[in-house]
């Protein structure tokens, strides 16, 4: 609690939050902690991410990134710590949260018996999306996904590429200001994939938060600023070319820099032989 | 407010739109009831009417004959003719050829002259309990009758009055079902069983389909509340219960002539509350089961055996083993069939059965509840 006051005065009583000092911040973490039973599924993580920041979090499966979050949307409630996002304490409110977050995770969380229409039509009432405003979205996602002409479409028949997209639409139907991607492009192929991040870029264009999970160390280069996760733990941050530098070997130039695959490997062997060395 | 009701509609819509685009389910639920009912109504009966019978006159006399043809004029037995002795018998019980054999011994008119007790024997197939008990009861008021009008010739023979003896004459009557039509005791009974065995089953795979295709992660990210989920998950599937229930009573008074006797509207609005027990029952089941699989075969063991066993469908609860007894208070059938009989044929209204509607409030409450707590303990 202690460490919530001083990223933003989140104590102040009237809802004024967004008006903090932590309000040009979309994510403001300190000490989140998650423990299921004895397993510390993430360790007293802190970090901050700017809005309009598109912030890449890596790590290996089981590192705690989906775990993380959940927190961070307001899904699962964390054991210790605080997390501020849009300005809002999202433990104590989440309610307040969910109506401008939005979350795309790799299952893309369509209905495959539905229509393209009837999945973005769902969507919009569970965000209360209505009238004028759902059909404007409407328009604009099927235009952005590519999808004009086969609104009525079972979602089943479309391929992997236009579900990605339309599950990036429905995601989207509410005009979040921060968006969660759950490793979005898994099981996609490569120039869908490229499709998808300037579909991402678009949205950053448009001022939108994007924090996102990837496996995909190519994607880790579009981002901003990053951060590794290992073991519950979160064990550097920085932007791509600060990260790369901070493990180069003594004398390297602009063009011998590791690269962020090289980093990543170089991270969590360094700290899996610690660990087993302490064991 | 205004909001949670977009969403809770728009969970209902959905709902509808799986069920529409799924012929399987769709057939399951307006289909299996009605062959159910067929099933239940027709074929499987415990009326029992002409039973094969055989008779063994060993007394060949015009007493024995007086007295067997009694069974010949019933129409509860088939007399399919008369043997010689007890192996013929056995030889046609194996065939099945038979199910009951009356057996006149020796010295029977000699015994009913004297006005000794006369010894009659009935043999009884027990390999079909149903019409070898039922076969059995009824031969034994036959006799006990037939006994009575002999020995009332033999007192008056002798001028005796037996009323002065205090003679007691049992009368059976049989209430609410007088002809004991089992389509009458059935059908009201079916209908519950069918309403669990639809709602249970297809309440219990919606959570987990959910899970597995990731939008129930997606929605509890939304402003979507548990509750509004649930409420949304249960309309669709309360106005197809609604639907079964008409047509059911609809088919079972207008063409299986089952009497409605009490008050519909109690009748209803207790099928609603029932409902909602089911599909509580089969959202507890959601949010445990790992699979689609498991989901389907948890909703069948629970839906199904109870549903016959343990509800009084089947067996009166009161014959059933103690232990299976206390189990049946955990399962719903057993209130709600009480209610439907009591209504159908007795009937009853909310006097009568207000505590069996209420146990099923008190049931409906708790079970969403309970699946409301565990699907969202599962996400910890």
């Amino acid at each position: 609690m202690g460490q919530a006051a001083t990223v933003g005065d989140a104590a102040t009583p009237r809802e004024r939050v967004s008006s903090a000092p932590s309000s040009d911040m979309a994510i403001s973490v300190r000490g989140l902690t998650k423990r299921f039973g004895t397993f510390t599924a993430v360790d007293a993580i802190d970090f901050d991410v700017r809005r309009g920041e598109v912030f890449g979090f890596l790590g290996p499966n089981g590192a705690g990134k989906t775990t993380a979050i959940r927190m961070l949307t307001g899904t699962i409630a964390p054991t210790a710590g605080s997390a501020l996002v849009l300005g809002d304490d999202v433990i104590a409110k989440p309610e307040k949260v969910k109506r401008r977050i939005g979350y795309m995770s790799q299952k893309f969380a369509l209905f495959e018996d539905m229509t393209v229409d009837e999945n973005l039509r769902f969507y919009a009432g569970v965000y209360d999306v209505s009238g004028a405003e759902f059909a404007a979205r409407r328009r604009y996602i099927l235009r952005m996904a590519d999808l004009e002409g086969r609104e009525d479409e079972l979602t089943a028949n479309l391929s992997v590429g236009w579900k990605q997209r339309l599950a990036l639409g429905a995601a989207t139907i509410h005009e979040p200001e921060l968006l969660f991607l759950d490793e979005p492009t898994s099981g996609v192929d490569p120039v869908a994939r490229r499709h998808f991040w300037d579909l991402l870029y678009d949205l950053a264009d448009d001022g939108v938060t994007l924090f996102v999970t990837t496996h995909y160390m190519d994607e880790a280069n579009h981002c901003h600023r990053l951060g590794f996760m290992y073991a519950g733990r979160l064990i550097a941050q920085g932007s791509p070319t600060e990260v790369r530098a901070a493990y180069a070997p003594d004398g390297a130039t602009a063009g011998t820099l590791p690269s962020i695959e090289d980093v990543f490997v170089h991270l969590v062997t360094a700290h899996r032989d610690r660990q087993e060395d302490g064991a | 407010m205004n909001a949670a009701i977009t969403r809770i509609l728009a969970i209902a819509r959905k709902e509808f739109i799986h069920l529409a685009r799924d012929w399987r389910t769709l057939v399951a639920v307006l289909v299996l009831p009605a062959v159910q009912l067929l099933l239940f109504a027709y074929a499987i009966s415990y009326d029992v009417r002409n039973v094969p019978t055989l008779i063994v006159d060993q007394d060949l006399t015009p007493a024995s004959r007086a007295y067997i043809a009694k069974y010949e004029a019933s129409d509860l037995y088939d007399v399919r003719g008369r043997v010689a002795n007890i192996e013929a018998v056995r030889e046609s019980f194996e065939r099945g050829a038979a199910r009951i054999a009356v057996v006149v011994p020796p010295g029977f008119a000699r015994s009913l002259a004297r006005g000794d007790k006369a010894q009659v024997a009935v043999l009884v197939d027990g390999s079909e309990p149903n019409s070898a008990l039922v076969g059995s009861t009824f031969s034994r008021a036959l006799n006990e009758g037939y006994g009575q009008r002999i020995q009332a010739q033999w007192a008056d023979a002798r001028g005796i009055d037996l009323e002065r003896f205090g003679r007691i004459e049992p009368r059976i009557r049989t209430w609410y079902n007088p002809e004991r039509r089992s389509a009458d005791f059935l059908i009201p009974g079916l209908l519950v069983v069918i309403i669990m065995i639809v709602t249970t089953q297809q309440s219990a795979v919606t959570l987990v389909r959910e899970r597995d295709q990731g939008t129930e992660e997606q929605m509890r990210v939304s402003p979507l509340r548990r509750t509004e989920l649930m409420v949304g998950k249960l309309l669709p599937w309360t106005l197809l219960a609604f639907a079964d229930m008409v047509a059911i009573v609809a088919l079972s008074t207008a063409v299986f002539d089952v009497p409605l006797r009490g008050d519909v509207s109690f009748l209803a609005a207790s099928i609603l509350v029932f409902v909602f027990c089911s599909l509580g029952i089969g959202l507890i089941i959601s949010a445990i089961a790992p699979s689609m699989e498991s989901a389907n075969i948890a909703a069948l063991m629970i839906s199904f055996l109870p549903g016959f066993m343990l509800s009084g469908f089947a067996f009166p609860l009161d014959s059933i083993p103690t232990v299976l007894q206390w189990a049946s208070y955990l399962f719903p059938g057993r209130y709600m069939m009480a209610i439907s009989r009591g209504v159908f044929l007795k009937g009853a209204g909310f006097a009568e059965l207000s505590d069996q509607l209420g146990y099923l409030v008190v049931y409906a409450v708790a079970a969403i509840t309970l699946s409301s707590v565990i699907s969202a303990r599962r996400q910890r």
